[in-house]
This record gives structure tokens, sequence and C-alpha cells, in this order.
């Protein structure tokens, strides 16, 4: 069976100015991402795999090209389009977790669903089933400052999957934790991508995620170069 | 109102910001509804006269010089007046100067005719037109100094009137010009003095209102020309012209009090700036995450908009529980600051320079943060 492309990049360039130089952080890059896949861009640093995730998500804009995300074409779109369009497909994971610090976990993650049609009682049930589904359930009750490095992640994720969007986006979701945290976000988002059919696009420089993800997009200096099955150890 | 806990939560991120902030508001608003509702002691007493049927007549030469007291059958004589009081300020001091109060002595007879709005206790009156020492004294006199009914008090006479009067409470006024005053018979304080003969000033009382203005005319007509000519005017002229004094002063307070909004709206400004800088990055998560600008927008300022509330609320209630102090020992301060109240319009105007300053505070900083690209505020640049 044929899957359709969860993203689509095609003939994608986003150039920036630093002063009086033009940087080329996207050069032309055309990328089929299938639904249901769980990707990892890969790369050096400022190879321009961030440059790619923001413009999957429409918080950044390409210089030339097209970029679709499921049947959307997101390029045209204005700002208070794309949030709204952001709230409904997109769920976002930060290395640095990003969670509001005067929020409890409960909190954070019914933060994306305040945005929706949705009454106390579901926001609740919503919430309730995405801790759940990182196994932070007990906690919900607590701060980010009382959570720690791995947990954060584990509500930031149950934040982005809250509002059942159609693709989950990681930035470095491991970058800020020790090997063993980084091992269990990585089988955590593997999981959500085997249960729940999510399409996780994730940009890292953690080698491990090799293990763990169908895809992985090498790009190098604003250029992708090959897409590899996952090689090492396949799925686990 | 699903977003009216967030809001909240944000506002006690740092606790002792917000309180000071708030604390902050709160003093400014207080200073400005306590200065901008002095003016209201002039509208209050004029607006109580506006529709008065008294005149005042003094001299023209001014309150130094006095009236013969001769002038009264004639002034009695005139159409359309039904009574004629005449008065003189007599100024005494209670105790101690700091005990000051307004005491002035007038003819009894006609007291009840000529101010039947003060509001005199039962029997008051009568008694006053009977005892030759009796004196009436304002509730607010009579709380301040404990005094009760049949109860002798003496005032020493200073300056025009360097003699001192023996005096029995016979009653009380309710409602009288000021919250603190007195008034004793001017029989009495002519005895005392020898009968010089002398009056401040006449209260004339009219039949009816729209006479007012013609008795005016026939009374500074028919002491024109003579060696005490009269300045005749009703009674709202004339309150307006001793409040009128004080108009700059209003004047310069309201000036102060817009002064000190602004200054404290600055001070606020400030810590909005503060409180939104610190929180760009989580503003910039929020967009990424599907919140519109415009929702943040009215987010922020929600918070702004909620301290100076807080603010309002407290400087209000300072201002209203002070003049409220003020005005059970507006003695010490003079006795027109009793009259000090915030009146509806100073309470509007504190909560709209309220909502102005959460607007005005956090608008700019929120707009610049909301503006922002998220790119640059997240650094997501690889």
């Amino acid at each position: 069976m044929v899957r359709k492309d969860a993203v689509h990049l095609d003939h994608v360039t986003r150039t920036y100015r630093r002063d009086d130089f033009e940087v080329r952080a996207l050069d032309d890059v055309t990328l089929h991402i299938s639904e249901h896949s769980f990707v990892a861009i890969m790369g050096p640093s400022g190879s321009g795999k961030t440059t790619m995730l923001n413009l999957i998500t429409g918080i950044d804009h390409p210089t030339s090209g097209s970029v679709s995300v499921g049947d959307e074409e997101i390029t045209g779109k204005n700002e208070n389009d794309l949030a709204d369009w952001r709230a409904r497909h997109i769920g976002l994971v930060f290395q640095f977790y990003n969670l509001i610090p005067v929020l409890t976990a409960f909190e954070n993650v019914e933060l994306p669903l305040l945005l929706t049609d949705l009454g106390k009682a579901e926001r609740k049930t919503h919430v309730e089933a995405a801790l759940e589904a990182v196994g932070l359930v007990e906690r919900m009750k607590h701060y980010p400052r009382q959570l720690s490095g791995g947990q954060e992640q584990r509500v930031a994720i149950a934040r982005a999957i809250a509002a059942d969007p159609t693709i989950v986006v990681a930035d470095e979701p491991t970058g800020d934790l020790d090997a063993r945290s980084a091992e269990d976000i990585l089988t955590l988002l593997a999981e959500l991508n085997q249960r729940f059919k999510k399409t996780i696009v994730m940009v890292t420089h953690d080698s491990r995620a090799e293990r763990f993800v169908d895809t992985i997009f090498r790009m190098d200096k604003g250029i992708f170069v090959r897409a590899e099955n996952s090689l090492v150890g396949g799925r686990q | 109102m699903k977003f009216a806990g967030f809001v909240l939560k944000n506002l006690f991120r740092s606790k002792r910001r917000t309180i000071l902030t708030v604390l902050s508001i709160a003093v400014s608003l207080f200073i400005f509804s306590a200065l901008v509702s002095l003016p209201t002691l002039a509208n209050h007493v004029l607006a109580d006269s506006a529709s008065s049927v008294r005149i005042a007549c003094r001299t023209k030469m001014g309150q130094a010089y006095p009236l013969p007291e001769a002038y009264k059958p004639k002034i009695a004589s005139t159409p359309h007046v039904v009574a004629v009081t005449p008065d003189n300020f007599f100024g005494g001091i209670y105790h101690e100067v700091s005990d000051q109060f307004p005491n002035i002595a007038v003819d009894p007879e006609n007291v009840d005719v000529m101010w039947p709005d003060w509001g005199f206790s039962v029997g008051g009156v009568e008694e006053f037109k009977k005892l030759r020492t009796a004196c009436l004294v304002a509730e607010g006199t009579m709380k301040r100094f404990h005094l009760n009914v049949g109860q002798q008090i003496q005032l020493r006479g200073a300056g025009y009137y360097p003699v001192n009067v023996s005096l029995t409470i016979v009653g009380t006024i309710a409602r009288g010009p000021a919250p603190s005053f007195l008034v004793f018979r001017r029989d009495y304080l002519e005895e005392i003095q020898g009968r010089p003969g002398r009056v401040d000033n006449f209260w004339v009382r009219a039949d009816n209102s729209k006479a007012v203005p013609q008795i005016i005319e026939t009374l500074n007509s028919r002491f024109a020309n003579s060696s005490a000519e009269t300045q005749c005017d009703s009674e709202a002229v004339f309150l307006g012209s001793v409040i009128g004094r004080f108009r700059t002063f209003f004047t310069l307070a309201r000036i102060l009090g817009l002064i000190v909004v602004i200054t404290i709206g600055l001070v606020a400004a400030n810590a909005a700036a503060m409180s939104i800088r610190e929180r760009r990055n989580e503003i910039a998560v929020m967009r990424s995450i599907g919140f519109r600008s415009p929702l943040i927008l009215r987010l922020l300022i929600a918070e702004s908009v909620v301290t100076a509330l807080a603010g309002c609320i407290l400087g209000c209630g300072a201002a209203f529980a002070l003049l409220k102090v003020f005005s059970v020992t507006s003695d010490v301060l003079g006795p027109f600051v009793g009259a000090i109240q915030i009146p509806p319009a100073v309470l509007l105007e504190t909560l709209l320079a309220a909502i102005l300053i959460g607007l005005l505070s956090s608008y700019v900083p929120a707009r610049s943060a909301v503006r922002r690209k998220i790119v640059d505020t997240l650094r997501m640049v690889d």
C-alpha cells in the first residue's frame, strides 16, 4: 500500500542575511516524508536541519519553493492562519522542553487544548490520556521545577500530542538529556509512532536515534544529501 | 474565561514584583483620587446652595469691614423678604488653638426660618430663642469634644472680639454648612461688647427663588452711596466667591494627581516590560504551538490591567477610608475637610486611569514581543 505524504518540500531554498553576507541555509531541497513514519534529520551543525524543521512547522518561510503538510500547502498562509494550522496539525517538542514554569504538568499539556472548542471535562480527558501515554499521570500536579529533565521532556511530548496533531516535530529532543533519559525519550517517540501512528519528524545529532527511526535524512551545508533506511539494528 | 487561570498564574510568577507594582499603582491612584476629590468640596457646597432662596449681604469694602445693625429693619421691609438674620464671625477658641472651629453669632428669632435645612434637634431652636447664652452645636463638634446637650462651654475671643463667651448647649445641628461649627446668640455677644452694633453679614431669605435677583438689586441700590455700601449676592455666588480662593489650589491638586499617575504609569510600564522581556521565549513557544499573536497580546495586557485594577481597588479603598477618617476628625484639618468625599465621577476617573495604566504600560512591550519572529526568539537556526 502506498502511503500518502505527510510532508512535502518542493525545491525549497531558504537564505538569510547576516550583515553583508547571504547565508544559504537550505538550497533547493526536495523531500517527501510519508505519513505514519518516524524520520530523523541528521547532519552537522549549520547543515540546515533545524531550518527545515522551522519551515515544516510554518514558523519560518522559504525564500523560494513550497512546503506542504498533509494535503495543505502552507507556504502562502499568513501568520494567524499558520498559528491556527499549527494548533490543529503540529505538535512541537523542543530541545530545552520549553514548558511554562508557572503551570503544572497538567496545565502545560492543557495549553494547546485551550485553543480548541473542547470543554473543561473533555480537556481533562485528553490531558490525562496524553500524560498516561508518556507515563507521567502521577506527576500531573508537579511544576516543571519539580521534574527531572527527562520527565520535563515527557511532559513536553504529552503537550505535543495532546491535541492529536497530524505530525509531531521534535528539535533535538535528547540534546539536553543524559544517556538513559535520551534512550527513554527515543523509545517513547517510537512507541507513539507505532501505537498512535503519529508521523514524527525529529532533528537530532544523537546517533542512537538511528536505531529507532524508519528513515534518516542526511543533510550537509543546506543540501539534502541522502535518505537512508534505518540500518543499525532496525526498530526496537 | 478559560484563560483566566493562565493570566492569574502569570501574575504570581514574580510575587514580589507584582505586589510592588500593585502597591505603587495603589499609592498613585490613592493620591490621584484624593487630590481630584478636593474640588468636590466646592461642588458639594455650591450644589447645595444652587436652588437657595438665601442672600448674603456684606460690605462692598470686604469682609474686614462691618455693616451697621440698623440695616436690619430696612432689609426686612424689602418686598419678598421673609427673614433677616445678621451674623458675626466670632472665631473663638475652645480650650486650645488647635481646637478651633467656626463659631458664629446670629440673631435667634428667625434662625429656623433662615436655615430650615440644617436639621436642628427637636426643641433646640425653642431653647435657643429662650436662653440668652444658648448655643447650637454641629454633631461633628459634639462628637469630637464629647459634648452633651445641657453642657456649658466657654469660647475665648480673639481678634475683633477680645471677649470670652460662656455658652450652654441647647441643641444640635445635623446638616449645617460644615461638619463642625457652632452658633450662639448675637444679642449676647453685643451685650458683653457694650453694644457696638456691628454686623459682619446679613443673611436674607426671599419668599421665592425668582425674587432673589430683584431683592439683591433693591438692597444694593438702597444702600448705594451710604457709608457702608452693600454687596449682596445669592448664597451660591457668595459661597462660590469664598471657595473661589481655593480654585488655584484645586487645579494644582488635579495637575499633581495627573503627574503622579503618569509617573507611576511609567514605573508600571517598566515592570511590564521587564516581565514580558523575561518571557519572550515562552511567548514564542506559545505562538509555535498555535496561539495567535493577538490572543497573546490580549493575555499580556489582561495581566497588566488586572494588576492596575488591583492597585485601583487598594488605592481608592485607602482614599475612601482616609476621607472617612477626615470626616470624623475634620476639626483638626479644617471645618470643610469633612465635606470632601470621593464622588462616583472620581471613582470612574480613577478606574479609567487604572485601565489606561494597564493598557499603555503593557501594550508596547507586549506588541513588540508578539511581533518578533518566533525563529529569532527561540534561536532555532542551525
